[in-house]
């Protein structure tokens, strides 16, 4: 991607209003301030282009409260969804998503496809394209993975989490989500955690791009193994603006939170080492209706998905009050709804990112 | 038989210890005459223009022939190195078969000479049978074939009782033990150097630690050989972190026979070209993502090599290396591979970067920069590895010597040239360079007499 936006994290102040594409009309046909062709991280996305993301996504979530929760503006668009790795959710709220815009939505897992024999990402991706497809979700267990397909595709790519790197359109709907609760629908200045397994997480690495740059306390916390090489990110900061913090300690990083994001455990990390068991994670790491009484009265439970209730989770935080777990799902479909809007509408046509200025 | 008079150059001799103005005549491939130049005769010239250097030798260099010819030959291969000013090559041999016996060498010496090129061709064998890490291979007969050391590159000798016993074996054939520094068990899955870069870029986590505790090791196992087999002789091969430099520095102060090289890409790049900075690791700021140093798309797979790209820090380490001789020489370890390997996700790329042809203008780059005098630029591509090699190895006197065969390189620091896949003579097109300007340009290479290089005129 060119050069990092937030040279200047920027504060969520009021910025000059932008224009919110019409959900009902046809993107191309719109003048909106969205020039990124693909949408691979966060790092390059400025706050004024989140904003426009978050008000976008407001006019979709008027949209899927109609009684036909449907609008034409993707219509004849093909939407290559390719999945290379095992998911439910992400993968059908892209295809709810494509589907709410009348797009056409192929889906392809890469079990079932010639990956199984041996092709490579770029011949997957020329021969997707081969078969129409204009947009492409991918999801790959490979960091990067998506910029290969980027350099490849001559439409938009649409990050769907690659590996421990990024999972961008997840970082936005848990930015939305927040800001549908918080008062002043704001996250500046709030304390959000994000618990558990950051090494591994892509969620955990988009949310630092976007939550930094919403000017959030923002605190990582878990055992000090899946902490690995985040002290030296925090204390230069996201983009040189807001630092964030790091701790091993869970009372520290609770108290007085207005979110908690627990992440999933996979039992891998036992196996390599990371952790000594599942049941020393839920003791001392889950979060339990307890350990969230240390957080502000009233603070948001939220989880990417899929749970381990129980371990990073209590089944009873999971359901209850203060969890906005499964709104998170519904914001998700908004949030990809926009960002297919947007892309499909982006100004940057067929120039590289690379070529195409600053906040390209 | 080549011809050659060049007057007005910048003769650079690190074996004499001079360099300065001067002028070469080369008579039927014999350096007939080196004048130096003094007075009203030397007027105008300077080491910014021509340079007429001896031949750089190479102590580490892929080939891929025999099993990988689609990424190099044999051919290919000497072609790239004599366009990169080389005129002495050294082969591992992580071949497949693995040159673990003289058989393959045979194999190897017979393509040679069959390309017909100039440069000379040098080979490393296995330390171990089949690479596999395991009992040793045929050391006593790959030395009697003429190899000039053992390696197991590409991967570490794991074992260290192996490591025991090769460095006493082959010290005792008066060949050196040329160790890949690598605690495997720190490396699993690796992608990049542990560090902020692969935190964000949510790369496995390469440490310096795997290098360093694999270099102590063998350092303290060197330090009790010798006590038995005072021939004994260990090199250390790329060589890229500050810590693994600090070790070889104080083992070398302690009188251990130990020697080291550095790689180009570790002197010059970073980790953080794999975050998209196209920046020289002496302009790194440490931190891409604010300094605007990201111009280019990140995640390029032909930054994958092993060891990894490390920090600014490390780089510099590297070059300060150089500088007090604690690195004895600048090796490319050319590591060609084919697209095939190469055009996929930076984690499953395969390791390598083709840089025999790039080696002398990154060095330049540093001249430059003024961070490296061009004599030590020199020195670490000639009399270095010579040292490295011992004497009688390369079987012909390092220097611009009167009525020797010629065997050295002419480049000119004012043209530069720009890497291309398409002008790299290696088949391996896999340089992080490709679209940077290089100064330097090699005009000829002349290899034991013979001309090697040419450069065609645009």
């Amino acid at each position: 991607m060119s050069s990092p936006t937030a040279t200047e994290a920027s504060p969520p102040a009021d910025e000059a209003p932008v224009v919110v594409p019409s959900v009902d009309a046809a993107p191309e046909t719109q003048a909106v301030a969205w020039r990124h062709r693909h949408l691979l991280d966060l790092d390059v996305v400025s706050w004024p282009e989140i904003e426009l993301v978050m008000r976008t996504t407001d006019a979709m979530r008027e949209v899927l409260e109609r009684p036909i929760a449907k609008v034409p503006a993707l219509r004849g668009r093909n939407v290559t969804i390719l999945f290379y790795e095992a998911s439910t959710r992400t993968r059908v709220s892209f295809e709810v998503a494509a589907k709410n815009l009348s797009a056409d939505v192929v889906n392809i897992a890469a079990a079932t496809s010639s990956v199984s024999k041996g092709e490579s990402l770029v011949d997957t991706v020329r021969t997707v394209e081969a078969l129409g497809a204009e947009m492409l979700v991918i999801r790959h267990p490979v960091s990067g993975a998506p910029y290969l397909a980027a350099e490849t595709f001559s439409g938009s790519v649409l990050n769907g989490g690659d590996g421990w790197h990024a999972h961008p359109t997840q970082a936005l709907l848990d930015l939305y989500t927040m800001r549908s609760h918080l008062p002043g629908g704001s996250v500046a200045g709030r304390k959000v955690v994000i618990l558990g397994d950051v090494l591994h997480s892509r969620v955990a690495r988009s949310n630092i791009w976007s939550l930094t740059a919403a000017g959030a306390d923002l605190w990582l916390c878990g055992p000090a193994t899946l902490l690995r090489g985040f002290e030296a990110w925090a204390s230069r900061g996201a983009a040189g603006g807001g630092r964030f913090n790091v701790t091993s300690s869970l009372d520290e990083a609770l108290r007085d939170a207005d979110v908690v994001m627990a992440l999933r455990i996979q039992r891998e990390r036992m196996a390599s080492g990371l952790l000594p068991s599942v049941r020393e994670y839920a003791a001392r790491y889950g979060l339990t209706s307890a350990r969230l009484g240390l957080a502000q009265p009233g603070a948001l439970v939220m989880h990417p998905g899929p749970m381990n209730e129980g371990v990073e989770i209590a089944a009873d935080v999971a359901a209850g009050t203060q969890s906005v777990i499964t709104e998170q799902v519904t914001n998700g479909v908004a949030v990809r709804m926009a960002l297919l809007h947007l892309l499909a509408g982006s100004r940057a046509g067929g120039v590289a990112p690379a070529a195409a200025g600053p906040n390209a | 038989m080549t011809d050659l008079d060049i007057s007005g150059a910048w003769l650079v001799d690190p074996a004499a210890g001079r360099e300065g103005p001067g002028e070469i005549v080369v008579r039927d491939g014999v350096l007939e005459s080196v004048v130096w130049l003094e007075g009203e005769e030397a007027a105008g010239v300077d080491d910014r223009g021509v340079i007429i250097a001896p031949g750089f030798i190479d102590l580490h260099a892929h080939f891929r022939e025999p099993g990988n010819e689609d990424a190099e030959t044999i051919a290919s291969g000497l072609a790239a190195a004599a366009h990169g000013g080389f005129t002495t090559v050294c082969l591992m041999p992580n071949t497949t078969p693995p040159l673990d016996e003289p058989g393959v060498l045979a194999r190897v010496r017979a393509a040679a000479d069959a390309s017909g090129s100039a440069v000379r061709l040098l080979a490393y064998g296995a330390v171990t049978a089949g690479r596999g890490g395991e009992t040793l291979a045929a050391l006593g007969e790959l030395a009697d074939a003429g190899v000039v050391g053992f390696s197991d590159d590409g991967s570490c000798v794991a074992s260290a009782s192996l490591v025991r016993n090769a460095l006493a074996y082959a010290g005792a054939l008066g060949l050196p033990l040329v160790d890949h520094a690598e605690d495997a068990t720190q490396t699993d899955g690796a992608e990049a150097n542990d560090g902020f870069v692969a935190t964000v870029l949510g790369l496995r986590g390469w440490p310096a630690a795997a290098e360093e505790a694999s270099v102590a090791r063998d350092l303290s196992i060197l330090a009790e050989v010798v006590r038995d087999v005072p021939a004994a002789r260990l090199h250390l091969t790329h060589v890229s972190t500050a810590g693994a430099l600090d070790l070889v520095r104080r083992a070398k102060a302690a009188g251990l026979p130990v020697t080291c090289d550095v790689t180009p890409h570790h002197l010059a790049l970073t980790d953080e070209w794999i975050a998209g900075s196209r920046h020289w690791a002496w302009e790194a700021s440490g931190d891409p993502w604010s300094d605007g140093a990201i111009t280019t798309e990140p995640y390029a797979s032909s930054l994958r090599v092993n060891p990894p790209l490390r920090s600014a820090a490390d780089a510099a380490a590297c070059r300060e290396a150089l500088l007090d001789g604690t690195a004895d020489a600048v090796a490319t370890d050319h590591a060609p591979h084919a697209t095939v390997d190469k055009d996929v996700e930076f984690g499953t790329a395969a390791n390598g970067i083709s840089g025999i042809e790039t080696a002398l203008g990154v060095l330049l780059a540093m001249v430059d920069a003024g961070l490296l005098p061009l004599a030590g630029a020199i020195e670490g591509l000639t009399t270095g590895p010579a040292r490295v090699l011992g004497s009688g190895v390369t079987a012909r006197s390092i220097g611009l010597v009167e009525g020797a065969p010629a065997d050295l390189v002419v480049f000119d620091r004012s043209e530069s040239w720009t890497v291309s896949a398409a002008g790299l003579a290696s088949k391996g097109k896999n340089t992080p360079l490709a679209g940077r300007e290089l100064a330097g340009r090699v005009l000829f290479t002349i290899a034991s007499g013979r001309l090697a290089f040419e450069a065609v005129a645009d």
